[in-house]
């Protein structure tokens, strides 16, 4: 099973994603790099959590929490404390790890269903909502604001644009990577079989509390890196948009659309819905208040009843069947 | 002790509505497993059209019932049929990630026609009080008191006894069965999904007299109906109405003797831990 991931390693894709990566980002546009970015963002993000939501099954909403600390308590510590933010970036990391291995204890104690996990998850992220507005030290509801980016890599800084194109590229394809690995190593069958039938897992001795703490740990302090990054690039730590139930919700959409528990099902939901989003915020942002909202509810709609099962499966059941085709007409 | 029994009022009178609030989304579930996320804006869109009513014909929002009502019961129906039905036996997240859209369709639509300005819409009733001892009430409050109570005590006894109500009992005990029992399980949860908006459409109004409302506020009512709905046990209506009540007295307790943070804290630590000691509330664990 190592040979899929080391077949994945070799393939001659990242050659091409690596052609693009330096070659693109200088000829683009501003906005359109940000739209780049954003969906790398969104790309990573969709990914680490599909390790719990995906692989494991527990539709976690509580990964505000992680995203929102890795950004807001890493600023916090710079700001307050004078934390460099690499080490701030591990504390978080570590605190969010600790938060999200609780939870899947909690999960394992009361032995909660699939709906009474996703309650608890809510309540957890609306009271991270409420803590953090209502404290000083993490920003309160005004948020914070980082100091300019000069481009100092010690200092957590890499110059905005096209260094923090490069931080969330690596950041998308180490999350990718990661999900690539657990689904091939044992701790993705594990995981596979909790979700399947939890009873029939404990039966045949899946030690399931472990293996929910560590998709658990694995998937929170993957989102809270991603969340100190993302804030360093965004350079104002908002908690109306970092610790908000919004943002998660967006993460769900985008893992569930593109395809659930596929290695690069989220990552291909991210990267189809974060431009559409980007681009109808651009072209109509401007007319009439919550038009390209609108419309982005009805594709939502649409894609979700065109395709219930996911894109990435139904694409591929598109491609299978092209593929016949081709070869016949040679 | 006034405080105290000023915020016991406050708390039952507004709890009262978030039962009411959850009664729909409860039957729902019984009867299609369909949680609505877009729920609070089907609220949202209630208040609008109340308001949109009042600006057009100056109709106070408890007249506006008889025109928001029939017509958010077609708006329910219409949703089911087209959207949510087609969705039967696909992933649960994917359903709900289909009305999240729906939210922010109906959101977003809302905003595009009323604009993002916080709006209120007048009532006769809003700024009358009544006053009990020490305890000031204000009669819009107690008006969705007794209305919400009625409601439930009407939809109880719809269940019991007429035909619609043992059809819809039995698509939620189950829905094969129902089936070969020639009942149309879809119609019965298109009729239930209807209902639902429609009783959304009684609670608009009896929240609306002094409230502000926004078009982003539907995700706050989503929340809240989900957490009174599963404190309730999903689908049982005495539950459901109480754990609006334990809801509405939580926040009115928070925040009267609470900083508040912590106030508003209150009602979501108390969640989790009911949710956590007395899964047995919680009939839905034991049958799926």
């Amino acid at each position: 099973m190592r040979q899929e991931f080391y077949k994945t390693l070799t393939s001659p894709v990242w050659l091409v994603i690596l052609v693009l990566a330096v070659v693109l980002p200088p000829l683009l546009p501003s906005y359109y790099l940000h739209i780049v970015i954003l969906a790398l963002v969104y790309v990573a993000l969709a990914s680490a959590w599909n390790i719990v939501g995906g692989m494991a099954g527990q539709i976690s909403l509580a990964h505000s929490l992680f995203i929102g600390t890795g950004a807001m308590l890493s600023t916090a510590l710079l700001l307050k404390l004078g934390v460099n933010m690499w080490l701030g970036l591990v504390i978080s990391a570590i605190i969010s790890g600790v938060m999200g291995a609780m939870i899947a204890w909690i999960d394992f104690r009361f032995q909660l269903g699939h709906l009474s996990f996703v309650l608890i998850t809510m309540a957890f992220a609306e009271m991270g909502t409420v803590i953090v507005e209502g404290w000083d030290f993490l920003g309160g509801a005004s948020g914070l604001l980082l100091p300019q980016d000069k481009g100092d890599f010690l200092a957590f800084q890499f110059g905005g644009g096209i260094g923090a194109f490069w931080v969330m590229l690596v950041l998308a394809i180490v999350s990718i990577l990661i999900n690539v690995a657990i689904l091939n190593a044992p701790l993705g069958y594990y995981l596979r079989t909790i979700r399947d039938n939890e009873n029939a897992a404990r039966a045949i001795g899946v030690n399931i509390l472990r293996y929910k703490i560590a998709a658990m740990v694995i998937s929170a302090m993957l989102s809270s890196v991603i969340g100190t990054a993302y804030v360093r690039y965004l350079t104002f730590a908002d908690p109306y948009l970092l610790v908000s139930p919004i943002i998660i919700i967006e993460v769900v959409l985008f893992a569930t659309v593109g395809g659930l528990g596929r290695a690069y099902g989220p990552a291909f939901g991210a990267l189809l819905l974060v431009p559409l989003g980007e681009i109808l915020r651009g072209k109509l942002g401007g007319t009439l208040p919550g038009l390209h909202y609108f419309i982005y509810g009805v594709v939502v709609i649409a894609v979700i009843l065109m395709s219930p099962r996911g894109l990435l499966p139904l694409f591929e059941k598109w491609f299978s069947r092209m593929r016949p085709k081709a070869a016949t007409s040679k | 002790m006034a405080e105290f029994l000023q915020a016991l009022a406050q708390g039952l009178l507004i709890g009262s509505t978030y039962g009411l609030l959850a009664l729909g989304m409860g039957l729902v579930y019984g009867v299609s497993g369909v949680v609505n996320f877009s729920h609070g804006d089907f609220i949202s869109l209630g208040m609008f059209l109340c308001l949109a009513l009042y600006s057009a014909f100056a109709l106070d929002p408890y007249i506006s019932l008889v025109i928001t009502v029939p017509l958010m019961t077609v708006i329910g129906g219409l949703v089911y049929w087209y959207l949510l039905r087609p969705m039967v036996g696909h992933q649960f997240l994917m359903v709900v990630q289909l009305t999240l859209g729906l939210s922010l369709v109906l959101q977003n639509g809302i905003l595009m026609v009323f604009g993002g300005q916080p709006a209120r819409t007048p009532s006769v009733v809003e700024s009358k009080l009544l006053i009990l001892g020490d305890v000031v009430v204000r009669v819009p409050h107690v008006i969705a008191f007794v209305v919400s109570f009625a409601m439930a005590i009407g939809l109880y006894i719809m269940l019991r006894s007429t035909d619609f109500g043992r059809s819809i009992r039995a698509v939620h005990q189950n829905a094969h069965s129902a089936a070969l029992m020639g009942i149309d399980v879809s119609r019965v949860q298109t009729l239930t999904f209807a209902l639902g908006i429609g009783i959304l459409a009684i609670a608009a109004a009896l929240l609306l007299p002094g409230t502000p409302i926004q078009p982003a506020q539907g995700l706050r009512y989503t929340v809240i109906t989900l957490i009174v709905v599963a404190l309730g046990g999903m689908t049982n209506f005495v539950g459901i109405m109480l754990g609006g009540l334990i809801i509405g007295l939580s926040e009115a307790y928070g925040t009267i003797y609470l900083s508040d943070t912590l106030g508003m804290l209150l009602p979501y630590g108390i969640f989790v831990l009911i949710m956590l000691f007395r899964p047995q509330g919680l009939t839905w664990s034991s049958s799926r």
